[in-house]
């Protein structure tokens, strides 16, 4: 469904990804994991557009969307759950789903999709006219897949959703992702939390300085004594 | 009155530095623009006072649209002191052109009012003046409807907010762009149009304009909509006090006196950014 071939990123001079290569099948979770700094974020940002590669090239579907604009990339059926959340903070609960549905025109379908998910999540409608800023950080994950979900992606991909977050609400968040994939919704997931992240996933991939190191099943490289050591703490 | 006035000249360039970033030195060539080209219409070619009204502000819209795709779309990425460096150019350029084509001679607009004014309970109001307030809140009312309900006032919130994840929701960054950068233009395009013919237009007006403006966005705390319509009518009330109990002669030193009270007491301006919408 995805692959990327031979992707390089920098940053001035700075190289964040160096000729990474990866594939995502319909239906996956894919995980990629790996140090702070490692090139995880940028790569996700480069796959929905937000970061333009200097090499290498991007197919989803058979199509190329190397250098692709963010909007084409989501119309395509690509979406990105950013890092530390990003809820459009004075825009309210309601506004912000209806963000996540910007691109799409099919009116009803999208309030029947917004009540469905409100129905999903409670909270959310019970905080539906507040800001999201005011919401506390595992409400505001919830409203940041949410949003993502409103643009009803092939692929969504999630950056460190469990990011500073109480235990009881990774545990949820991490269901939630789940459920998500479960509906037939392929994800790509870049997660901190290395053991929960290959418990989830069917495969993943390790990233070090912008290169792939291993890939895997979850359960091969949570068996892996590098990884073991490196990631899990072991 | 003025406060209208003023609300309308402060929104338009707290949208544009809120959302764009953009320190705006065009923008009270605009205002005179609009100015100009209600003399134009209603002198020179002797179209409908109210037609031309429409039409001014429609080619201050125009204008600023052009100046956003052909000068800003071309800086995106640029520094601050290089967009600004061009905005300055382009401020310089504009009122030399407005010069070379109106000369530096004063003109007035006569307006379809009645002379007599309008007397209320022992209070009376030229006729003109009470349309031009009219017509500012009116607009005044319109920006926020548009800011507030639309889906492109939406996407322009989203940027202002968040331009990256705004892109992540497909919000499309130019288009945005632009069409803040021709509201804020048409806003101070109908400002000039609307004082026109109460006043007299020179090619100088805009420079003062843009000064109270930019006053205004400071006071307001910069990029609020809700801080610019204050600021506005704040403005306009301090200089008739200061006009009134001091000397006419202090009407427009008393708004920066006032400003640099506020920024002494709250350096964030009036209203804190938690209240901002726009
Ligand atoms: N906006 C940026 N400007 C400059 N360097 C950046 C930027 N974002 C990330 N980097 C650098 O690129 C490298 C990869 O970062 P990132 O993709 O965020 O890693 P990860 O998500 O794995 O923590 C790091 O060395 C980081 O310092
Ligand atoms: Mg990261």
């Amino acid at each position: 469904m995805l692959r990327v071939e031979g992707l390089t990123c920098r940053y001035g001079k700075v190289a964040a990804v160096s000729e990474l290569t990866l594939e995502v099948r319909q239906g996956e979770l894919v995980a990629l994991i790996g140090a702070n700094g490692a090139g995880k974020t940028t790569t996700l940002k480069a796959i929905s557009g937000l970061v333009a590669p200097v090499a290498g090239r991007l197919m989803f579907s058979g199509r190329d969307i190397t250098g692709a604009s963010a909007r084409h990339i989501l119309r395509l059926g690509i979406a990105h759950c950013p890092e530390g959340r990003r809820v459009f903070p004075y825009m309210t609960v309601l506004e912000n789903l209806q963000m996540g549905s910007h691109l799409r025109r099919d009116r009803r379908q999208v309030a029947a999709d917004m009540a469905g998910l409100l129905d999903r999540f409670p909270i959310l409608r019970e905080r539906r006219a507040q800001t999201a800023g005011t919401l506390s950080g595992g409400e505001q994950q919830l409203l940041a897949i949410a949003r993502a979900l409103m643009s009803r992606p092939k692929l969504v991909m999630f950056d460190e959703p469990s990011l500073g977050l109480a235990p009881t609400i990774v545990d949820r968040v991490f269901d939630v992702i789940k459920t998500i994939q479960a509906a037939g919704v392929t994800v790509i997931m870049v997660e901190q939390n290395a053991f929960a992240a290959l418990e989830l996933s069917d495969r993943a991939y390790v990233i070090e300085q912008g290169r792939l190191t291993l890939t895997g099943t979850g359960r091969d490289l949570l068996e892996n004594p590098r990884v073991k050591a490196a990631y899990l703490g072991a | 009155m003025l406060g209208g006035i003023y609300a309308l000249l402060g929104i338009g360039l707290t949208l544009i530095f809120g959302i764009m970033r953009v320190v705006n030195f065009t923008h009270g060539e605009l205002y005179s623009f609009g100015a100009y080209m209600m003399f134009m219409f209603v002198m020179l070619l002797h179209l409908d006072f109210f037609l031309s009204l429409v039409l001014a502000t429609a080619l201050g819209v125009a204008l600023g649209a052009v100046i956003e795709f052909v000068l800003l779309r071309r800086l995106r990425g640029a520094d601050i002191d290089t967009t600004m460096l061009v905005m300055i150019g382009a401020w310089i350029a504009m009122q030399n052109v407005e010069q070379l084509i109106w000369s530096g001679v004063a003109k007035s607009i006569t307006s379809p009012f009645p002379s007599a004014p309008l007397v209320l309970g022992g209070i009376s109001v030229a006729w003109s003046r009470l349309f031009v307030f009219a017509v500012a809140l009116l607009l005044i009312a319109g920006t926020y409807a548009l800011v507030d309900r639309t889906r492109i006032g939406r996407a322009m919130r989203a940027t202002f907010q968040d331009g990256d994840t705004a892109r992540l929701m497909g919000v499309d960054i130019d288009t945005t762009y632009l069409a803040t950068f021709a509201l804020g233009s048409g806003l101070a395009a109908a400002a000039g149009a609307l004082l026109g013919p109460v006043f007299v237009v020179t090619p100088g007006m805009g420079d003062l304009a843009a000064l109270k403006a930019f006053a205004i966005v400071i006071l307001g705390g910069l990029g609020s909509i809700l801080g610019a319509t204050i600021g506005g009518f704040l403005l306009a009330f301090i200089e008739e006090l200061g006009a009134g109990y001091l000397s006419s002669g202090y009407r427009d030193a008393m708004g920066f006196a006032l400003i640099i009270l506020v920024l002494l007491m709250r350096p964030t301006g009036l209203i804190s950014r938690k209240d901002r919408i726009g």
